[in-house]
């Protein structure tokens, strides 16, 4: 036993004499124990406190309290079901089928990752509303798109992308030979279909499921904007907190939907994903043959033709929003909304949030890197604690997140070490890194597990500090991962709303929260304008990281994380 | 004659706000940005009562009630005049209330400005408003303030139906004209209110049918019109983007809200009001308890009550009747006399609030959750 101590306790000396590296280690781990563990442990303490009894009692003699939840349930299945369905088809026809346009259908599916929220529910509402105009101007129907039906709608096509790539990645790696075995025993397509390639994908359509029910679950800006009278836990939270403020209410909410949340990313973190069939043997198997079915093959693509039309159809009318008078109603062409976004009120709002993401890009890059090599190259007490920490930005709903920020920061702490946050820009910049930190460990992650340590271990025999080694041999060696971090991070930052809608003020405009103003108020031609100006923010600033960062990755690997 | 009476206003307003100014101890240094700025308009300055109210500096922080475009023009026409550094978040009554009191010891905001002023009135009663009378308040009519709350009108107009031509000819429906004519089942979840917990707009609904029906007769007609609701919206004046895009055939909003809504949009949309009388909100400015910057917020509110500033309004149609007796009533505006009004005591109506509010949230909202956009 003591021995197994004094080993732990050289291991940990060891990381102090990391020299600079250290003190990276060192913020790193105490961010995360300060802006995660702290926060989250503060919507714990309030909502288990005694303060919090009565409101267990209101919510849960309130009728509607379990209708919320059951809401929330339906939305969050609905969702994972025909998000995971639409990623499988868009993946199958991607890997398996020789047909045109791939490339196209595979941009359209990557179109959502980068869109700001309410972009997708603004425009389903104007074209498939009671007056939408395809539903009513070209079908003659008066269609109530708002409720759960629209919901399902929307959250599909936000985050069908997850499912998309989780699936692609997992086909794609999936060894021909299982297949062309089973076909020279003689098994018909279908019945290879159903008897090898789709047991050997089950964990990744039951890891799509699981995170796609988790980011339904979490979102906040289509729930507000086309839920109507349908209420969700994450609105529910909303409405507790702007609408109430009701500080007490807000936290006990939190803990209804992150239980669930938590527990359910977790199995799809820990338990699905290692019970992987893929097997990378590093030979070249063969290739996988594409299908030949005509009827079967024309049928999925002709389908998926539909839904890339849909998505370009839906994009797209955000343009032509931002471009007419009133969007829904008149169609006037003018430049009315962007002046207002570029030049007149929305300007400030453009710079601050450009300006605040583009501080905690960075950040949230490197301290993801240095997590990242912490723990996959140290062993040291608290490694899975760490590992599991950064997860938790991620895996935590966004509106959880910004509450237990107030709570935690509302007040100076530490003996007003740390003066209080709320109420500043710094508390914005906060929440952008520990929504951004975990895709940045986990690129991190994949990238240094790619590597032989001896590499290192060389530059180490050879005399260089870990310092010198993890400038002069890591750091080059995970650009690539970096530059997704930093991709990532920003968009993810940039896009973000559920996070910051409690955060932010008076003095510090966010388009996200500006959108949603707008949106709230029906002057949706400037919700549209904000949303095609923050679209082409984001592909700017890709470009420029790639020209600074520069990559030897395609465009579709960094976005494949 | 009218530009005699707006020089002796400005010279009045003037001399007010250089008593109020002198009064004020160890004045900051101007700020250079608003020196130059004096010194591109010498002109202008002049007059303008903005010159001497460089000695009160920012930031000043508004909570606005009324709708975004005029909480921008508004914020922005101060900080041009002034130099004080503004800027605003726009809550509605119920939000406001209930965010004043979970920060009442540290507040955000320095004054509320806009909306009912029944929600000012229950801030009141919640020790949740200091009680500041601009000295040109004296300007405005009596019965548009009220000293011993602590609160001035900046603007009058009434609770009137928005509808949709357009999709009352489809449902085969006339214009409504009475409160009943609302429980026609052809309306059936076509009709969309704010929710009253966050609404002032819905509470002034609300407060009217009390009037109207006796508190029991108001929330039994409530509960009835429940069926024809399509959507409870948190902000007031949300329902009429929903009459102007013909997601519903009525919504029950303020009327100059309408108005506003037909001109932005070119929508065909109808004003009529209930022939039994219908309620009125006097949009209100109050100062808030603890405020971090009261000089600001004295400065923003004395400024709110001068012609020029009301006449921000009609640049972004916003067609409320203004209070000051000097500001150009726009040609758009629905004056009160034109409606047949209830008698619409906004003090009771603010003192009654958190009583009536909860009966609402209990029977007619079920416990539902309030609504979000």
């Amino acid at each position: 036993m003591s021995e197994f101590i004094a080993l732990r306790l050289r291991e940990f000396r060891r990381l102090t004499q990391d020299g600079w590296l250290s003190l990276g280690f060192l913020v790193s781990i105490l961010f995360l124990a300060f802006f995660i563990i702290f926060p989250l442990g503060k919507i714990l303490s309030v909502s288990l406190s005694s303060e919090a009894v009565p409101v267990y009692q209101r919510l849960i003699a309130g009728r509607a309290t379990w209708q919320v939840i059951l809401n929330t349930l339906k939305m969050g299945l609905g969702t994972a079901f025909a998000g995971t369905l639409v990623g499988f088809l868009f993946a199958f026809v991607q890997v398996k089928l020789d047909v045109p346009l791939k490339k196209f259908f595979h941009l359209i599916s990557l179109l959502p990752i980068i869109s700001p929220p309410f972009a997708v529910s603004m425009s389903v509402i104007v074209l498939f509303g009671r007056s939408g105009l395809i539903t009513k101007d070209l079908l003659g129907l008066r269609y109530d798109i708002y409720g759960l039906d629209g919901l399902i709608l929307v959250l599909t096509i936000s985050f069908f992308p997850v499912a998309y790539l989780t699936l692609l990645g997992m086909m794609r790696a999936l060894d021909p030979s299982l297949e062309e075995a089973a076909t020279s025993l003689g098994a018909g397509k279908w019945r290879v279909f159903r008897t090898v390639i789709l047991p050997m994908l089950v964990p990744g359509i039951a890891s799509s499921f699981l995170l796609l029910f988790v980011e339904a679950l979490a979102d906040l800006a289509n729930p507000l904007l086309i839920g109507g009278n349908y209420t969700v836990l994450a609105s529910r939270i909303y409405m507790s907190i702007i609408g109430e403020y009701d500080l007490n209410a807000g936290a006990v909410l939190s803990l209804i939907l992150l239980v669930p949340t938590l527990l359910i990313y977790f199995i799809q973190h820990y338990w699905v994903s290692r019970h992987s069939y893929v097997s990378i043997t590093g030979k070249p198997a063969g290739y996988s043959r594409p299908l030949q079915s005509k009827w079967v093959k024309w049928t999925l693509f002709t389908v998926c033709l539909l839904i890339a039309a849909l998505i370009v159809l839906i994009y797209g009318f955000i343009f032509v929003g931002a471009i007419v008078k009133v969007w829904g109603i008149n169609y006037e062409l003018t430049l009315e909304h962007f002046r207002f976004v570029l030049l007149g009120y929305g300007s400030k709002a453009m710079t601050d949030t450009t300006l605040l993401s583009a501080i905690a890009t960075p950040i949230a890059s490197l301290m993801g890197i240095l997590i990242a090599y912490l723990v996959v190259r140290r062993k040291f007490i608290g490694r899975n604690l760490v590992d599991f920490t950064s997860v938790l930005g991620l895996a935590v709903p966004g509106t959880v997140v910004g509450i237990g920020f107030i709570l935690a920061f509302n007040k100076p702490i530490l003996g007003g070490l740390v003066p209080k946050l709320t109420g500043t820009a710094l508390i914005i910049i906060l929440a952008y890194v520990v929504r951004s930190i975990p895709a940045s460990v986990r690129s991190g992650v994949a990238a240094i597990y790619q590597f032989d340590p001896a590499m290192e271990e060389a530059s180490s025999s050879l005399g260089a500090s870990s310092a010198t080694t993890f400038q002069r041999i890591t750091m080059p060696l995970v650009r690539p991962a970096f530059l997704t971090g930093l991709i990532y991070s920003f968009t993810r930052s940039i896009t973000s709303l559920s996070a910051i809608i409690f955060l932010v003020t008076p003095q510090w405009r966010i388009m996200t929260t500006q959108i949603l103003n707008e949106a709230e108020t029906g002057r949706f031609g400037n919700a549209a304008a904000y949303c095609v100006v923050l679209i082409a923010i984001v592909l700017t600033s890709i470009g420029l990281m790639y020209a600074v960062v520069g990559s030897t990755t395609g465009a579709e690997r960094m976005i494949d994380i | 004659m009218r530009h005699s009476v707006i020089t002796i206003v400005g010279i009045l307003v003037l001399s007010l706000v250089l008593g109020a100014c002198a009064s004020q101890t160890a004045s900051e240094p101007a700020q250079p940005a608003d020196a130059a700025a004096e010194a591109q308009e010498p002109a202008a300055a002049v007059e303008e009562p903005a010159v001497v109210e460089e000695q009160v500096s920012g930031p000043l922080t508004v909570l606005c009630g009324p709708q975004e475009d005029w909480c921008q023009a508004m914020t922005a026409a101060f900080q041009d005049q002034t130099g004080i550094e503004t800027s605003y978040v726009r809550l509605s009554s119920g939000e406001a209330v209930a965010r004043m009191e979970a920060e009442a010891d540290a507040p955000t905001f320095d004054v509320w400005w806009g909306g009912p002023s029944d929600g000012q009135v229950e801030a009141f009663t919640k020790g949740l408003i200091e009680p500041y009378i601009p000295a040109n308040a004296a300007l405005i009519p009596e019965n548009l303030k009220d000293e011993a709350s602590g609160w001035t009108g900046i603007y009058v107009g009434a609770l009137g139906f928005c509808s949709n031509q357009d999709v009352l000819d489809e449902l085969g429906v006339e214009a409504p004209t009475s409160w009943d004519d609302l429980l026609n089942p052809k309306l059936q979840g076509n009709i969309a209110i704010a929710d009253s917990r966050t609404s002032g707009t819905a509470y002034t609904s609300l407060y009217t049918l009390v009037l109207l029906r006796g508190e029991d007769g108001a929330f039994d007609y409530l509960k009835q019109l429940d069926s024809n609701i399509f959507q409870y919206t948190k902000s007031g004046s949300a329902p009429g983007t929903m009459a102007a895009s013909g997601e519903v055939a009525v919504a029950i909003i303020f009327s100059h809200d309408c108005v506003k809504f037909r001109e932005e949009t070119g929508a065909n949309l109808v004003v009529s009001f209930p022939a039994e009388g219908t309620g009125y909100e006097i949009g209100a400015e109050a100062l808030i308890k603890n405020a971090p910057n009261p000089a600001a917020a004295k400065v923003w509110m004395d400024w709110a009550l001068t012609p020029e500033a009301q006449a921000v309004a009609a640049t972004v149609k916003s067609y409320q009747v203004p209070t000051n007796p000097e500001t150009i009533v726009p040609a758009e505006a629905i004056s009160l006399s034109q409606v047949n009004l209830v008698d619409y005591d906004s003090i009771a109506a603010g003192e009654a609030k958190s009583a009536l509010i909860e009966r609402y949230a209990e029977e007619v909202r079920e416990g539902a959750a309030a609504p979000e956009s």
